[in-house]
């Protein structure tokens, strides 16, 4: 045993290049690995955590304000449910903080404790007065609002103003990035801010265990059935809540997790071509261990450890690593969730990713180090490299023909001299190349839906109306501009569509709503009242496709709808109707626009338009550039995509420095002789630097067209996360000039990681080479 | 006579050696001699051939070739020098493995420029009888074929010097005599020709001047101008020799 450490130690402090290849490679695959299976299963603790101590509601009803408190108060029962909260009257509001208008839905409430739904005060307390109010962290962080801060009711001709006593945290609603908020006031306050159409009732009701999407659906069926037609005007329950608070994380770990197979594939195969190489370059070297008595099993042993010990050491602090990484990803969870942040970690799951990885390698090496124990002592005393056959001669022929210069000729041919070293390069290779691909083309699709979503490029200017203004009189105002070239109102309603348990938000269109950038992943935009698009996660729950003709309702009233199209929309995770203003007002002839979609006229200024719009009526409208940021979330999601570009690309980068490195070394003699026959130093480094220009150029090739269709597939696991199916437009975001410029930078970075293997063949000293014989 | 290879007070000293591998060597060659350098193991007569050859500079001293001072030349001038100047022949042949007889042959006319070399590489093969073995690869030949490969490569840029490091060195007698009297007929032919060899036989048998090395430094001189003259020399190096 001993005198395998010690050979074992000896080579490695021999080979410290290759240790170091190994320790990066197994470092960064490690660490990415541990970030992942760090976040995956610590994802959903924190929601968990907080869900249980705030006794959040698994359902959330809204009931028309007209409805009947004792009918409402016997909907605990109905249901079986455990606790109850509510009912609690709601009103939809405008706000203004100096000069940004926005609306919540305020929920008249005595006491944030209660059976259900306990909100954690975080900040100040809970309302005492009429004038107070509560708001959300999440908003107040988004919004910069403090507490203390006063804000104008401006829905309601009064225009009370209002202090911010406290900020909470409410398990029960997404964070503000993705979600409508809620804030809350004494229930005292607000019959007198209520108007007509914006108030409701809200229940909470809590079960005994977490029910199931199903038994949730049922619930509503229920409810439904038992209550008079109109009464439910809206819904949510906590399997929505929990995957708009996890999403982030849960495409960060698909992410994470693909990339992190990507990144030990390329360390295995890093791994396997180093072991390989080095058994090609010890020939006589095991010739001589096995003739002083090592065994097989002892040769094995050797090669094993030199490799392990690096690979041990990069665990030993990729682990530690990747799970500081994901910390912050976690925290961002806590502090959502208003819990204290402490580090989450699992140490279980950190030593089954240290065998995982010691594993992999071990198995990678396992290979070729067998190879070395089986050679035969008198054979590989002799030899003292492999023998090596006719390999590159087609590769080289073909270059001759393009008359390239001799040394690159040499080089092209030596490329793929040694198929397994060649494919197992490739492998790292494309892996890099692969992941760019991705790492280029996420973010532009998040890009492209973010546009899609936010009608970035087709409006100019939002304008929301408080209800107290007329539709006629903001219209008014709006087309007296002269750079008003088109306008879209829109609002929102509820509609409730069978076998779908919650009410699904349709958004109203009037006006040509057509050229707003919404992707239409299938079928077509609607023409005439009637048609509607939704998503997929909508069509899929409610069992519709395109073409399918189906009754819904909306307080009460019938409304025939054909689906005429698939549409992307990751509101509520892909449960929204998009439909024209004929659709609704059929039923509801007094509907009002929420909000004005204004597109300007070209070369107009947005910022002037909307001084102009805002001084024409400073209180009941809001008047904003269009907001087409991306969202945080997304964010978090592209740092991480580029950390994982500039990780496998790094690993790839190893992955062929190797390769050249066994390389010249291996043919350390073929290179002496070739500068004793007068090859210049700058044409060694021509033919090392050919030979991994190939191998980058076939592994760039090979990879691009399985990085599109990773990146599509990976693009569909996100659309399919947010409820919805991938739109085209989101897949085309390379351009052929791209994808051929990407293998040829992996060329240009595999010739650049050529120098130093390079320059050291062409330092080769002949004399000392060409004597050791 | 053109002098072509001139060495002064050459002085050669390895890293961590004690002594010099070779100690204030002075030496004339001129053009289309054929030169033996004779000595034991270790006597500092490669280093010598590398010196000349541009593989190794010296520590002190000059090495002037065709009326180019070698140490005046960085890394890629001597590498051009080799490529233009020299052609070498070593003992373990040295052919590329995965490249046929022909293409390495070829290896030194092409990292010239020349493309167009195969009907030289073909005639230089059929010249010392191996044509046939054109496309076969190192592995296939025998030693004897191989040292035939080299000296064909060594030969196709047409050197003005042709230096051979002990080329019989691995071959058996048979196939050693053969390559021995290829050298004589390119010598014959004009070649000047500089051989390293540490017997006595072979270096009075073809060359025409024989330079002792011991210790570093040039021992002897001998000119051989006629085949009794060579007999004689063997006779008296070899008793040197024992004597040592």
């Amino acid at each position: 045993m001993t005198a395998i450490v010690v050979k074992a130690i000896a080579d490695l402090k021999r080979r410290r290049l290759q240790a170091a290849v190994i320790f990066v490679a197994t470092l960064l695959a490690a660490g990415t690995g541990t970030m992942a299976l760090t976040l995956l299963s610590q994802t959903h603790d924190p929601y968990q955590a907080a869900f249980e101590a705030q006794q959040g509601a698994h359902l959330q009803v809204a009931y028309d304000s007209r409805s009947d408190p004792k009918t409402m108060a016997a909907t605990p029962q109905l249901l079986s449910a455990t606790a109850s909260g509510g009912p609690y009257p709601v009103t939809s509001l405008q706000f203004q903080a100096g000069s940004r208008k926005f609306g919540l839905d305020t929920i008249g409430r005595d006491d944030p404790g209660g059976p259900v739904e306990k909100l954690r005060i975080t900040a100040g307390r809970w309302p005492s007065s009429n004038d107070e109010i509560a708001l959300t962290r999440s908003f107040s962080d988004l919004n910069n609002i403090a507490v203390g801060q006063k804000i104008k009711v401006i829905s309601v001709a009064q225009e009370p103003v209002l202090t911010v006593t406290g900020e909470v945290v409410d398990i029960d609603e997404g964070s503000a990035d993705l979600s409508s908020q809620h804030a809350w006031m004494l229930s005292s306050a607000i019959p007198s801010l209520s108007t007509k159409d914006s108030s409701y009732y809200l229940m909470t009701y809590r079960f005994a265990t977490d029910p199931s999407s199903a038994q949730l659906q049922a619930d509503m069926d229920r409810l439904r059935f038992a209550l008079p037609p109109g009464s439910v005007v809206g819904s949510v329950n906590y399997i929505l809540i929990r995957n708009v608070f996890n999403i982030t994380n849960q495409i960060v770990t698909s992410v994470l997790i693909a990339f992190s197979i990507f990144a030990l594939a390329a360390t295995a195969a890093i791994v396997a071509n180093l072991v390989t190489g080095i058994v090609i370059s010890a020939y006589r070297e095991i010739g001589i261990m096995k003739a002083v008595g090592f065994t097989p099993r002892q040769v094995v042993a050797v090669f094993e450890l030199q490799i392990l010990i690096p690979a041990a050491a990069a665990c030993l602090v990729g682990i530690p690593a990747g799970t500081i990484a994901s910390q912050p990803l976690l925290a961002n969870s806590s502090h959502a969730l208003g819990l204290a942040y402490t580090p989450s970690f699992s140490v279980g799951l950190d030593l089954v990713t240290l065998a995982g990885a010691l594993l992999i390698v071990a198995l990678a090496a396992l290979l070729p180090a067998f190879r070395a124990g089986l050679l035969k002592p008198v054979v590989v005393i002799a030899n003292a490299s492999s023998p090596r056959g006719r390999s590159g001669r087609g590769l080289r022929r073909l270059a001759a023909q393009m008359r390239l210069p001799r040394a690159v000729v040499l080089g092209i041919g030596d490329a793929f001299a040694r198929p397994a070293r060649a494919i197992l390069t490739l492998v790292a290779i494309f892996m890099g190349v692969a992941t760019i691909t991705v790492a280029l083309g996420l973010p532009r699709s998040f890009t492209a839906i973010n546009n899609s979503e936010t009608n970035a490029g087709n409006v100019d200017v939002v304008v929301r109306k408080s209800p107290a203004l007329s539709d006629a009189d903001a219209l008014r105002i709006i087309n007296s501009q002269p750079e008003t070239a088109r306008v879209v109102a829109e609002t929102g309603n509820n509609f409730t569509l069978p076998g779908v348990g919650d009410p699904v938000n349709a958004r109203v269109f009037r006006g040509d709503s057509s050229h707003l950038g919404y992707m239409v992943v299938a079928g077509r935009w609607f023409n005439v009242p009637g048609e509607v698009l939704a998503p997929k996660a909508l069509l899929q729950d409610a069992h519709l496709k395109i073409g399918d003709h189906f009754n819904a309702s909306v307080h009460g009233s019938v409304v025939p709808l054909v689906v005429v199209g698939e549409v992307y929309d990751i509101n509520n995770l892909g449960h929204s109707l998009f439909m024209d203003w004929a659709t609704l007002s059929a039923v509801e002839p007094e509907v009002s626009p929420d909000a004005y979609l204004i597109t300007l006229t070209p070369g107009a200024s947005v910022n002037t338009y909307v001084q102009h719009v805002s001084a024409a009526q400073p209180d009941l409208l809001d008047v904003e550039p269009n907001n087409t940021g991306i969202i945080p979330p997304v964010k978090i999601i592209d740092s991480v995509l580029l950390i994982l570009m500039i990780v496998i690309a790094l690993i790839g980068v190893g992955g062929i420095f190797n390769t050249l490195l066994l390389n010249t070394r291996e043919r350390v003699r073929d290179t002496a002789t070739l500068k004793a026959v007068g090859m210049s130093p700058r044409q060694v480094m021509a033919m090392v630097a050919a030979s991994a220009g190939l191998i980058a150029l076939v592994g760039g090739i090979i990879a691009i067209p399985i990085g599109v269709g990773l990146h599509r597939y990976l693009l569909d696991l996100i659309s399919v996360s947010a409820g919805n199916d991938t739109p085209p437009a989101a897949y085309a975001v390379f351009g052929p000039l791209e994808l051929v410029a990407i293998p040829v930078i992996g060329v240009l970075v595999a010739v650049a990681a050529a120098l130093i293997p390079g320059r050291w063949a062409a330092r080769t000293n002949v004399v000392e080479v060409l004597h050791a014989e | 006579m053109t002098e072509l290879v001139r060495l002064t007070d050459v002085i050669k000293v390895y890293q961590g050696g004690i002594t010099g591998a070779l100690n204030g060597v002075s030496l004339s060659i001129d053009q289309g001699e054929f030169t033996a350098v004779m000595g034991p193991s270790g006597s500092g007569k490669s280093t010598l051939l590398n010196l000349i050859a541009g593989l190794d500079r010296p520590t002190s001293g000059d090495v002037v070739v065709g009326g180019t001072n070698l140490g005046g030349l960085g890394e890629a001038g001597l590498a051009r020098f080799r490529r233009d100047h020299v052609g070498f022949v070593f003992q373990f042949f040295h052919l590329l493995p995965n490249l046929t007889a022909l293409e390495n042959v070829l290896i030194p006319a092409q990292l010239k420029g020349r493309e167009n070399a195969d009907a030289r590489g073909r005639k230089l093969l059929e010249r010392l009888g191996i044509a046939d073995v054109a496309g076969r690869y190192p592995a296939r030949l025998s030693g004897g074929q191989q040292q035939r490969v080299a000296i064909a490569r060594a030969l196709i840029n047409n050197p003005t010097l042709l230096l051979a490091d002990e080329p019989t060195g691995a071959l058996d007698t048979h196939s050693g005599e053969q390559v021995m009297d290829l050298l004589a007929q390119l010598h014959r032919d004009g070649q000047t020709i500089l051989l390293v060899t540490h017997d006595a036989k072979l270096a009075t048998r073809q060359a025409s001047r024989v330079v002792s090395v011991m210790d570093g430094k040039i021992v002897d001189d001998a000119r051989l101008e006629t085949k009794e003259r060579a007999t004689s020399e063997v006779v008296r190096i070899r008793g040197e020799e024992t004597s040592r």
